[in-house]
């Protein structure tokens, strides 16, 4: 297994990897996603407070957890290509930022949307939706750190060092509900919080799909970085060739 | 009539147009985000194809 991801810090066999992986990532997903959507949508009760309104937590819990799992995943990548200078490491820290700015969004946007009903607001100034709101920040920052240099190795340095000092975030972000009084509600998963069975199955299957999705993004975008990274050597221009006949 | 009253014939009646919304506007940005990879991955495959051509 060690010699396995040793051997991925070569260009060439991490993009074979990415290769192979897509379809054993894609079809996992789309079958969990299917029946995630069955168990959410259908099989799941509605709740004794919220009726059918609580239905938006299946897709705002998972994506909130992944928006703080990429983003760690994102730190730590950066952080390994800074410590022994893996390029691998960077690519994935690299093409992490846009998937998890995109969960960040669903976060953000399903839980506006589920604001309005509940609250009676789309949007308000609570600890924990500002913190998440400062997460999609980062990541935007990230981004355009990572693009405002030509050379691939000093984007990824400087952009690694933004992202390892904004992991300070991500505690704030859990615990937020916890240290301050927020609007948001306390923790519903692990606490008692969810007690139906259906619903934490649901629940459980929309997070598993989630985190397939996010392994499937990263191994068809990283193939692109490696190509535009690997452009001058020869297996790149004959993968290319290739491609394009 | 108001956005919540008139999607309130879909399932989930008065919460209907909230929770899909959530759910549209979720699909909506994962399709973006495969879109864009795609087409990422297109440009790159001919901008480099044009490149080795150049080259020899």
């Amino acid at each position: 297994m060690w010699k396995w991801i040793q051997r991925q810090a070569s260009p060439k066999v991490f993009y074979q990897t990415c290769n192979r992986l897509v379809p054993w990532f894609f079809w996992p997903f789309i079958t969990l996603l299917i029946v995630g959507l069955y168990w959410s949508l259908v099989i799941s009760p509605a709740d004794y407070q919220q009726g059918d309104g609580y239905r938006i937590i299946f897709i705002h819990v998972p994506s909130a957890i992944l928006s703080m799992m990429v983003y760690a995943v994102m730190a730590i990548a950066g952080g390994i290509g800074l410590i022994w200078q893996i390029k691998m490491a960077e690519v994935v820290a690299k093409v992490s930022a846009p998937i998890g700015a995109g969960f960040t969004v669903i976060a953000l946007a399903t839980g506006a949307i589920w604001g309005k009903p509940m609250w009676g607001a789309w949007w308000v100034w609570d600890a924990r939706l500002t913190s998440e709101l400062v997460l999609l920040f980062l990541y935007l920052a990230y981004m355009s750190l990572n693009s405002a240099f030509d050379n691939p190795r000093t984007a990824a340095k400087s952009s690694s060092i933004l992202a390892i000092v904004g992991l300070i975030n991500l505690p704030i972000i859990h615990y937020s509900v916890k240290w301050w009084n927020t609007l948001h509600q306390g923790y519903s998963v692990g606490t008692g919080g969810i007690k139906d069975p259906n619903m934490q199955i649901a629940l459980a299957l929309m997070f598993v799909a989630s985190i397939l999705l996010y392994a499937l993004l990263v191994s068809i975008k990283a193939r692109t970085e490696v190509f535009i990274r690997e452009q001058n050597s020869r297996w790149v221009e004959e993968e290319v060739r290739s491609l394009m006949s | 009539m108001t956005m919540v009253e008139f999607f309130s014939f879909l399932p989930y009646g008065k919460y209907a147009f909230y929770v899909w919304l959530a759910y549209g506007v979720s699909a909506l940005t994962i399709i973006t985000l495969f879109v864009t990879a795609r087409r990422n991955h297109l440009n790159t495959l001919s901008s480099l194809s044009n490149k080795y051509s150049r080259i020899k």
